[in-house]
């Protein structure tokens, strides 16, 4: 158990700043060896440029492989640090603050990971200007009746606002790095805070300031991964035209989410002895949440088989006993058991306060988050309408390198980060001990 | 008359300290210059009795512009081709709606953005001459102005209300008076 009571504003200063003094050898070699896997991926996406867009694995019927999945997957991945940094800000739930920048700089990755599928989908990147509405000779214009350019719009408002959420609730933290720094340290550190002095009239606008973002961030959250989930409910493919997809995609993110915000801090919290701040009733508190998300997006996979059976549509009904016990029926119980029944061993106490238990458990959620997409996305279209045009799809080793290309840029991204900039808010850890500290320490 | 000024910092640790040294400081001869801290404390925000931020205003401009934006380029860029295709309308305001909605969070968020910049002052860096690095530690740093001459008195003053002091030579303190 965790000694939190010797935390004190110096003390929390003492532990983040220690992160970021220069790094072993340890991190270097991961660093490259994620570098290297982002190379290897940008290599597989100029082949593809060059060869063009065969060289993946989508074809008829199936057009939308592991470039959509990945896409979703990351905009899912990104969702949960908006709800830890917003939507638990504005409920005043204190156990957010010691994960939240870490959280937010998640969501920052994620959305530019996942920015990155459509361009890749694309096949002629350079095109992508198209989807400006840009005055032309033309007078052709994108079409906003699309849910396609709902995506644009969406996915760009939300890169926009959680890089400037995240930025601006770190101002007052550069600017306590910035008092510690020497040299040129000091230069960069002093233009990065813009010049903060925590001034009660700066704080005054500040404070204003976040609880507006917050509040403007929360319907953005519930709004982006209800325009993704309309890229398949506004189509008539089985299995994908669905009323209830918006909130059963919302909470299928904030489940992954959750799961990735574990992946990321169980070893940050071991690497850089986070011990006194992610406490392990932090680490709980996240467990609960993915019980209950993890119980809804179950309730989601039920409420989407029993409108097949109900509805008397033999196409639906088709589509939904294929999805659980055809082809891809592997892939169908890998995400149930992952997403909705794996979750439920963190009812036991002991199980959510076994860090290597949480850890094995977020790992099979992501897997399980993955699988998801796999089957929603690769699902309906290859077993639509008609029976002469079923096909089943598998990713080609392009795909597999330029997913895992992605991967490695967003974790590779994230290591950075968290060597260079501080991992965790101070200022609100600050503010959590003047309020008592009851959400961070042990009972 | 001259208006030069020298300032002095008293640095806290408390709040509680931070409020009372702030009503002591009302009722004496010394004039409140600024106050730093390293959290928004609400009892110091209080005691400051600041009038509320206007933050609120920007952000509102910026919602409204965007909700606005989000209607009329689409709407604009509809009726461009207006060639019905299946029935539908060429000015569809659901679909429209997701655009106008995004649009408004969006611009909300750079007017909130803008409006925190503007009334907060940065990016500035001339106050860092009249600063001191503890005050995004622990510290809580008031400083008071005296006129010249009257350092040791309101140095005496923070330290009977328990602080530390920090005086600012002249080069520091070359600062508008408040």
């Amino acid at each position: 158990m965790e000694n939190t009571a010797n935390l004190t504003p110096a003390r929390i200063d003492s532990i983040v700043l220690k992160t970021l003094t220069p790094a072993n050898r340890t991190y270097w070699y991961t660093v490259a060896l994620l570098f290297l896997g982002a190379v290897i991926g940008l290599c597989c996406w100029i082949y593809q440029i060059i060869v063009g867009i065969g060289v993946g694995g989508q074809n008829n019927p199936v057009a939308w492989g592991t470039y959509l999945i990945n896409f979703v997957f990351w905009v899912g991945i990104a969702h949960s640090g908006t709800l830890i940094s917003a939507i638990l800000f504005l409920f005043r739930a204190g156990w957010r603050n010691p994960i939240a920048r870490a959280s937010e700089t998640m969501t920052v990755f994620a959305v530019m990971t996942a920015g990155l599928f459509p361009l890749i989908h694309l096949g002629r990147v350079w095109l992508v200007y198209y989807m400006i509405p840009y005055p032309n000779q033309r007078n052709l214009w994108p079409n906003f009746t699309s849910p396609l350019m709902f995506d644009v719009v969406a996915i760009s408002t939300y890169l926009t606002v959680s890089a400037l959420f995240w930025y601006t609730g770190m101002i007052p933290d550069l600017a306590t790095i910035r008092d510690r720094a020497v040299g040129t340290r000091k230069k960069i550190y002093t233009i990065l805070s813009l010049g903060w002095t925590g001034q009660f009239d700066q704080w005054r606008h500040y404070v204003r300031g976040y609880l507006f973002f917050a509040a403007l961030a929360t319907p953005l959250v519930i709004s982006v991964h209800s325009v993704v989930s309309w890229d398949f409910g506004l189509g008539i493919v089985p299995g994908w035209h669905s009323t209830i997809f918006a909130p059963y995609f919302v909470a299928g993110a904030i489940h992954s989410g959750l799961a990735m915000v574990l992946t990321l801090m169980i070893p940050m919290r071991k690497i850089f002895h986070y011990e006194e701040i992610i406490t392990m009733k932090i680490l709980e508190s996240v467990a609960k949440t993915i019980i209950l998300t993890g119980m809804i997006v179950g309730y989601a996979y039920l409420v989407e088989s029993f409108i097949a059976w109900y509805s008397w549509n033999p196409v639906e009904r088709e589509m939904f006993w294929w999805r659980i016990f055809g082809d891809y029926g592997i892939e169908y119980w890998i995400m149930t058991i992952c997403n909705v029944f794996v979750p439920i061993l963190l009812f036991f106490k002991k199980i959510r306060t076994s860090i290597k238990a949480l850890f094995t458990i977020s790992i099979l959620i992501n897997v399980g988050m993955w699988y998801e997409r796999f089957v929603i996305i690769v699902g309906g279209p290859a077993h639509d309408f008609l029976p002469h045009a079923w096909g089943l799809y598998a990713p080609s080793m392009i795909e597999m390198g330029i997913m895992m290309g992605t991967f490695c840029m967003f974790f590779l991204l994230f290591l950075l980060f968290v060597k260079h900039m501080p991992s965790i808010s101070m200022t609100e850890m600050k503010e959590t001990l003047a309020h008592g500290g009851s959400d961070v320490h042990e009972s | 008359m001259s208006t030069s000024r020298n300032y002095v910092m008293g640095l806290f640790k408390e709040e509680s300290a931070v409020v009372s040294a702030l009503e002591a400081l009302k009722k004496s001869q010394w004039k409140l210059h600024r106050v730093h801290g390293p959290y928004p404390s609400e009892k110091i925000l209080h005691a400051l009795k600041f009038k509320k931020s206007k933050v609120g205003y920007f952000t509102l401009i910026g919602g409204i512009t965007g909700l606005v934006t989000g209607f009329v380029v689409p709407i604009f860029t509809s009726v461009q081709w207006d060639l019905i295709v299946s029935g539908k309308p060429i000015i569809a305001p659901i679909p429209f709606f997701v655009v106008g909605y995004e649009l408004t969070i969006l611009f909300g968020v750079l007017g909130t953005v803008l409006g925190l910049l503007l009334n907060a002052g940065i990016p500035e860096f001339k106050s860092l001459t009249l600063y001191d690095e503890r005050c995004s530690g622990e510290h809580f740093g008031i400083i008071a102005a005296c006129d010249p001459g009257g350092e040791s008195g309101l140095t005496s003053f923070f330290e009977e209300q328990g602080g530390e002091v920090r005086r600012f030579d002249e080069t520091d303190s070359k600062q508008p008076t408040t």
